[in-house]
């Protein structure tokens, strides 16, 4: 017993000490410049607002799932009730609220290497509209179901961002590699990504910047429900 | 006088192990304090203060529209929860209503803008780019000359034609567009002043509208690869 309280406390000693020693570490490492602890202090409130982001896309899945759950039960005890639930499940898969599965395609898209060239800006990078454009293709042939690096599309979804990084509807900033999985007929699918007509911005790029995009059919692939906002507050049926 | 036991010392290999362990243990967590320290800080490396400004104030907006959306799913468990008679019947009428518009599948109305642009020689990808900017100020509904749009409807080019859900949309565009007009109005005004700069547009405005009837619809495509998981 006593044995094994002092493994304990050596574990904890152990632990502490990485602690202070990682602290220690990257106190050394911070160049002591008032430029340096803005530029610190703006990364602090993003990656805060980034953990808050988070957080709140998680409770919203949460309490999606809780609503269906209560719908759920109400369904089970009155055959109206089972009627609508069917109604709003169909119409919730259509706005990307129910995770789906099936055949499909996989794209991946990946940041190249800058040009000799210093003027020749951020075109290495893949920004927002590359995976707008891939998105839009995949959509075009017939893709029922399109999620971004784990993001959900919806009616409502919107793409943007700056230098490298894609945002998409209200969650935090997406950067390279980006894999965008789209359910549907993927010899289709696989067939106009081929084409060498299609994405022109970005095979132009491939060829300038080795901006990789790659992309494989598969018999089975998964995208998750969307745990973005879904509010209409401006919209009523005419 | 009994002598008083001695301490029994652990073996010298067990001895070697402990501080082997205690070793590895600090390397361990100094290495993952660190390393994700690094990783949380590599994705914003190079980014300027001025775009680190712009993602926080996107990060801001994003944030409150999470928050609002979240305070209305709590009163919908709430109404659910009360079990009162047909609550959960009223919360999903209001439900499929909401999501048939959202989805494009019904006639809808409210305040926003419209947009007419006359232009010749612009292309599928110049409408998606509109679009887009549209749906980022959070547009609610949009139709483009009677055909109705939302993400997932392919805008597509045709030739020198520009179609929608493979229907061709000529010029001149007139956009629609459903939500906070305010937030709209802005976006229009931008795109009006880039469109005029564009030696292909013959004439682009804008107008902000009380009460704007989008009567074009959607048909529902039934799903035939995507299965609920």
């Amino acid at each position: 017993m006593s044995r094994l309280a002092g493994v304990a406390v050596v574990a904890l000693v152990a632990v502490a000490v990485g602690f202070v020693l990682a602290g220690q570490v990257k106190a050394q490492l911070l160049t002591p410049s008032n430029q340096v602890a803005r530029y610190q202090a703006l990364v602090r409130s993003v990656q805060e607002l980034e953990s808050a982001n988070a957080g709140e896309r998680r409770q919203i899945a949460d309490l999606r799932a809780q609503i269906d759950a209560l719908e759920s039960d109400a369904a089970a005890r009155s055959a109206t009730t089972q009627a609508l639930r069917n109604q709003v499940s169909d119409l919730r898969a259509h706005a990307g609220l129910v995770a789906m599965h099936g055949p499909g395609v996989e794209v991946i898209l990946r940041d190249g290497a800058p040009g000799p060239d210093s003027g020749s800006g951020t075109g290495y990078l893949v920004n927002f509209e590359d995976v707008q454009d891939v998105v839009n293709l995949l959509f075009a042939q017939g893709a029922e179901a399109v999620a971004v690096s784990g993001r959900r599309i919806t009616p409502l979804s919107a793409f943007s961002g700056s230098e490298g990084q894609i945002a998409i509807d209200q969650g935090q900033p997406l950067a390279s590699p980006v894999k965008i999985d789209a359910i549907g007929d993927r010899n289709r699918m696989v067939a106009a990504l081929d084409d060498p007509s299609s994405l022109p911005g970005v095979r132009a790029r491939q060829v300038q910047f080795s901006l990789h995009l790659t992309f494989e059919g598969l018999p089975d692939i998964s995208v998750p429900a969307s745990d973005s906002s879904l509010q209409v507050p401006h919209v009523t049926s005419s | 006088m009994s002598r008083r036991p001695r301490a029994r010392r652990p073996p010298v290999r067990v001895r070697g192990l402990s501080v082997w362990l205690i070793a590895l243990l600090v390397a361990l967590v100094a290495t993952i304090q660190i390393r994700s320290q690094a990783e949380v800080e590599r994705s914003l490396v190079g980014v300027d203060t001025t775009s680190l400004a712009f993602l926080i104030d996107d990060l801001h907006s994003a944030n409150d529209a999470l928050a609002s959306q979240k305070a209305d799913l709590i009163s919908l468990r709430a109404t659910l929860q009360s079990g009162q008679s047909g609550a959960a019947d009223q919360v999903l009428t209001d439900e499929a209503q909401r999501l048939r518009a959202i989805d494009g599948l019904i006639p809808v109305q409210g305040p926003g803008i419209v947009m007419e642009v006359d232009a010749r020689g612009l292309t599928a990808l110049d409408l998606q780019d509109a679009l887009n900017n549209f749906m980022a100020a959070r547009a609610e509904a949009i139709d483009v000359n009677d055909h109705r749009v939302v993400t997932g409807v392919a805008v597509e080019q045709d030739g020198g034609n520009v179609t929608i859900g493979g229907a061709v949309v000529s010029p001149p565009w007139t956009i629609s567009v459903i939500g906070d007009p305010v937030k709209l109005a802005e976006v229009a005004d931008l795109m009006t002043q880039q469109l005029l700069a564009d030696r292909r547009v013959r004439a682009a405005g804008y107008r902000t509208e009380n009460d704007i009837v989008i009567s074009s619809v959607i048909s529902e495509k039934p799903f035939v690869y995507a299965i609920p998981s």
